[in-house]
């Protein structure tokens, strides 16, 4: 970690001396030109921006405060609530501009800071660094007992997720260019989980943290023909996750009947997870346009991913093995297991241009996953405190799919102000998994993937002021791996965009989607369409008022046969959701006046459903922003969060949030 | 191992071979090009000319990335890069007519992309293009990208960018509206940190992680795997088998308001089905009447994938 800073710390300053005589043809240039050309002219102050300082206050969250928290999750206090700079050096020393942009800090869900760093020609250097908060508790989710009226929520967590990307690339612009790069991405929290044995289920807390680091090194060569990039790069993954209850206590589980006159509890568990894994990756991206009529392009992506798992538990209480009809008082269990997935992928297409107003795009692509994995396992079960049980197993599984795709586009644009389009794709593949020793019903399969896909469209433009773009695309299959994947189907898709004004632009939406599967035993009907409306209008360029808004409505459908696996008996999944959904935001601006020039924003967003969830979901907003001189302004703004469910009330919630500050800026 | 191994050293001393005489002079292979458009030497005006009555545009021009053109000889477009794009402005400048200029905001967009692409085709964001459903149905370039605009280009807040996006796409922006959903409309996130607009190899222009893994597992790196038991949709339907990614009415941006019918629509297949599709139906003791049972994820919690258990139950 620390050579990797080390790296990037000094990288730029290294870079920088076999650099420079690269700029030196500027300066003549730059003569001939006025100083309005220098892309930071020296007269500019170095910093500028700005920050939002300021304090939110929450009067109190009605109804749910596990569902709040669920969806929106802020908390009152003072807070960062943005800020953007931009620090720029005249002279071009160390660097052209700095920028920094950072988002809501203190007691957010999430938080974010940017850093962008670059020397024209010399460095380019980002750093990203987010951290989110992932709270959830929703009973109507995950909760066996309601029946018994526990609310509950017994798949809950409470973790934050931190996310850092550092990347630099060095000569930006020239023909070849190193770059480097490092991703971080890890969670730490607690929750609930369930521990699982034969004939109960326990809830139980659970403690969990991982952690994937990514780095990668690579360069490009950028030539007027072509382009190569080659990268190689690797990760590596840790994570550890424990469940756990203190002995002493007695859990009952979700069971709470008696087996064979016998109750069921738990009474001191503790499962640690240690799970570590690496991989290493290529790859080679390619771009050419060997003649002006042709161009290339082709990837190829290779990785393979492995993971270790040593895997230890430790439990007590009244517990059941089903396989010998047996009770038993404690067990122990120690598993290794082994995983490996080397994963290729690879594409190749031309664009052809034959004639001046014809197109061809033509693009070939494999993707191929082979996954191996294998467990090992010894379990030791304490029948009475003077007989155990040993046991153990040896499982091997392997997922295997190969998915395949061609395709073939032909563009005509001879007419004029239109542009159609004609395509044919074919997909197929194949997919198998297996399981030694096999074991109940799903211990081998091979399914297999073949689909002719028919796609047209257009696009009509007849002026700059309006363009109209329709594309339907239809698929007949012969084979698909799950009962809910496309099979024969229809999408639609158009769109109109009319800007009679300048000031005035309207978007107008539609999409569908239709897909069957008639084979006996599926019965899938599936159908969905959407119909979207936005306006923007903003007269005088918005010195007075701009309004923009948008509304949806959306219809699904879907009706699917299933098995009830008690009886085997045929039944009907059927999902119904038909919504309307709005955005709107009005800003008036107080047209008098330079240095105080108040504006007014109010709107908000609302979201209402029926069907198989129905739920309201309302965010009205009201902001007010006064500025006091050009460097200061007070901005206060008033939120109403409203969420209500139907099915599930107690889920429902409504708060106020009123978020009050002030702007510097320079 | 090896043998791609082979591969990317052929390419790599593909890559680093000399280059061809004619890819050696930049100015030469571009500038031909316009000049055969109008024979003329004095074809070009100049940029300082373009200023004269394009002043706004030149001024806003200089803060641009696209400003080193103008002053950088290695382009070949010094002291005319206006010109690079609308072409030689000499016959504009002696008739000032629209129609004596090349406007891209009036050409196709193909005929936009093609001024794009004579310099930006051979850069590594484009080699997804063909799978790319902006491409494919007509979205320039000029569509996103501000090229007269100061800084930026393009959009860099997360605000920015989603409301770029969802100028267009009404549809997702909308689903964004229901509670559960991923962080766009806080600004947390931004819809370039799950889809690649310029394109990519995964569907729906995903992006992608660790070489040719989906972008989701870029944040969500517990799911990732390998792991020694998978769940099948997981590799071979991605995440939005069973999730909603822009939004959802149900927790967990499921695609179901039931978790039972998320798992249940696949999981009814009779093993000696005649018609081969995963998903078997669960053992008899599922007593689906029982709200126990109801919520498959409580038992098979590791739902995407185990390293322990073959029934995904720890």
């Amino acid at each position: 970690m620390k050579t990797l800073i080390a790296i990037f710390v000094w990288l730029p300053v290294l870079a920088q001396q076999p650099a420079a005589p690269a700029a030196n043809p500027a300066p003549a240039a730059a003569s001939t030109t006025s100083d309005a050309a220098s892309p930071v002219p020296s007269t500019e102050p170095a910093l500028t921006g700005s920050i939002d300082l300021g304090y939110v206050f929450i009067p109190g969250v009605g109804g749910s405060y596990d569902a709040y928290r669920s969806i929106i999750d802020v908390h009152q206090g003072p807070k960062l609530l943005g800020a953007d700079f931009t620090l720029a050096d005249p002279k071009h020393h160390w660097f052209d501009t700095i920028q920094v942009r950072a988002t809501a800090w203190g007691a957010e869900p999430s938080s974010s800071a940017h850093v962008e760093a670059k020397k024209s020609g010399v460095y380019d250097f980002n750093a990203d660094f987010r951290d989110f908060a992932y709270f959830n508790f929703l009973p109507s989710y995950a909760d066996p007992l309601l029946g018994q009226g526990v609310v509950l929520d017994e798949q809950s967590f409470d973790t934050r997720r931190k996310i850092a990307a550092l990347s630099l690339d060095i000569r930006p612009g020239h023909w070849w260019t190193p770059y480097f790069g490092w991703d971080h991405d890890s969670s730490s929290g607690t929750g609930a989980s369930v521990f699982v044995t034969d004939g109960n289920a326990y809830p139980v807390p659970n403690t969990q943290r991982d952690s994937t680091d990514l780095y990668r090194g690579g360069v490009r060569f950028e030539r007027p023909h072509f382009h190569v990039t080659l990268e190689e790069g690797g990760t590596a993954f840790k994570s550890d996750q424990s469940l756990y209850q203190n002995p002493g206590s007695v859990n009952f589980g979700n069971f709470s009947a008696p087996l064979f006159g016998q109750t069921l509890d738990l009474t001191s568990l503790l499962a640690a997870y240690g799970i570590g894994g690496s991989s290493a990756y290529s790859k080679a991206l390619v771009t050419a346009n060997p003649t002006s009529w042709l161009d290339i392009y082709g990837q190829f992506l290779f990785s393979q991913p492995n993971s270790n798992v040593h895997y230890q538990q430790t439990d007590a209480g009244n517990l059941y093995l089903q396989s010998q009809v047996l009770f038993y008082s404690s067990e122990q269990e120690i598993l290794n297991a082994a995983a490996e997935q080397p994963h290729t992928t690879g594409s190749l297409g031309a664009e052809i241009r034959p004639f001046q107003h014809v197109r061809i795009v033509e693009s070939w692509m494999t993707d191929r996953l082979h996954d191996a994995g294998s467990a090992a396992s010894t379990q030791t079960l304490a029948l009475s405190p003077y007989a155990a049980l040993p046991l153990s197993e040896l499982i091997a599984s392997t997922l295997v799919t190969n998915y395949n795709q061609e395709a073939l586009d032909i563009f005509f644009d001879g007419i004029p102000k239109l542009t159609l389009r004609g395509g044919y794709r074919y997909v197929w593949g194949d997919a198998r998994y297996a399981f030694l020793p096999p074991e109940g019903l799903a211990s081998a399969d091979q399914e297999q993937l073949r689909q002719n896909i028919g796609v047209g469209s257009a696009t009509y433009r007849p002026s700059q002021k309006i363009s109209l773009t329709g594309e339907v695309e239809g698929a007949s299959s012969s084979g698909v791996y799950f009962r809910t994947s496309l099979y024969n189907y229809q999408k639609v898709r158009a769109q109109v965009h009319y800007q009679p004004l300048q000031s005035l632009s309207v978007t107008g939406d539609f999409t569908l989607l239709n897909n069957q599967n008639p084979l006996a035993g599926t019965n899938y009907d599936y159908s969905s369409h959407q119909e979207s409306l936005s306006l923007y209008w903003s007269p005088r360029g918005g010195k007075v008022f701009d309004i923009q808004g948008s509304y949806s409505r959306s219809d699904l459908k879907s009706n699917i046969g299933y098995l009830d696996s008690g009886n085997l008996s045929s039944q009907l999944s059927a999902y119904r959701d038909n919504s309307h959904a709005a955005t709107a935001l009005i800003d008036l601006n107080w047209p008098h006046g330079k240095r105080f020039a108040p504006k007014l924003s109010a709107g908000g967003s609302l979201f209402i459903s029926s069907g198989s969830r129905p739920t309201s979901y309302y965010q009205p907003i009201v902001k007010l922003r006064v500025p006091f001189g050009s460097h200061v302004s007070w901005f206060t703004e008033w939120r109403y969060y409203g969420y209500g469910e139907t099915f599930y009330l107690y889920e429902g919630f409504r708060t106020h949030l009123v978020t009050t500050g002030l702007r510097l800026s320079r | 191992m090896t043998r791609w191994h082979a591969v990317v050293l052929v390419l790599s001393l593909a890559a680093a071979a000399p280059p061809r005489a004619a890819a050696q002079a930049p100015q030469a292979a571009q500038a031909p090009q316009a000049a055969a458009q109008a024979p003329q030497a004095p074809t070009f005006a100049g940029s300082d000319t373009c200023k004269i009555c394009h002043e706004d545009i030149y001024n806003s021009f200089a803060k641009s990335p696209h400003h080193p053109l103008e002053v950088e000889a290695r382009k070949g477009w010094q002291g005319r890069a206006c010109e690079s794009c609308h072409g030689p402005g000499q016959a504009h400048t002696e008739g000032p007519s629209a129609d004596n200029i090349r406007n891209p905001a009036k050409l196709t967009a193909a005929a936009a992309d093609k001024i794009c692409l004579t310099c930006h085709l051979n850069q590594p964001t484009h080699v997804g293009r063909l799978e790319s459903s902006h491409a494919r149905n007509q979205i320039s370039c000029t569509a996103c990208h501000k090229v007269h605009a100061s800084e930026p280009l393009v959009a860099r807040k997360a605000e920015a960018i989603n409301a770029q996006c969802g100028s267009c796409h009404l549809n997702v922006w909308a689903q964004f509206q229901r509670p559960f959903h991923h962080k766009l409309p806080e600004g947390d996130m931004s819809c370039v940190d799950c889809h690649n607009p310029h394109g990519s190899i995964r569907p729906a222009m995903l992006q992608i992680f660790a070489a040719n893994e989906p972008g989701c597992f870029g944040c969500h790196g517990d799911k990732r795997g390998p792991f020694t038991f998978e769940h099948a949709p997981v590799r071979f339907e991605g995440c939005q088998a069973c999730h909603e990614p822009h939004g959802s009415a149900n927790p967990r941006m499921l695609n179901r308001a039931d978790v039972r019918f998320v798992c249940l629509e696949c999981h009814a297949s009779l093993p000696n089905a005649p018609v081969k599709v995963a998903g078997v139906v669960p053992p008899t003791f599922h007593n689906l009447l029982l709200p126990t049972f109801q919520n498959c994820t409580v038992c098979h919690q590791k739902i995407h994938g185990s390293h322990v258990d073959r029934n995904l139950l720890k």
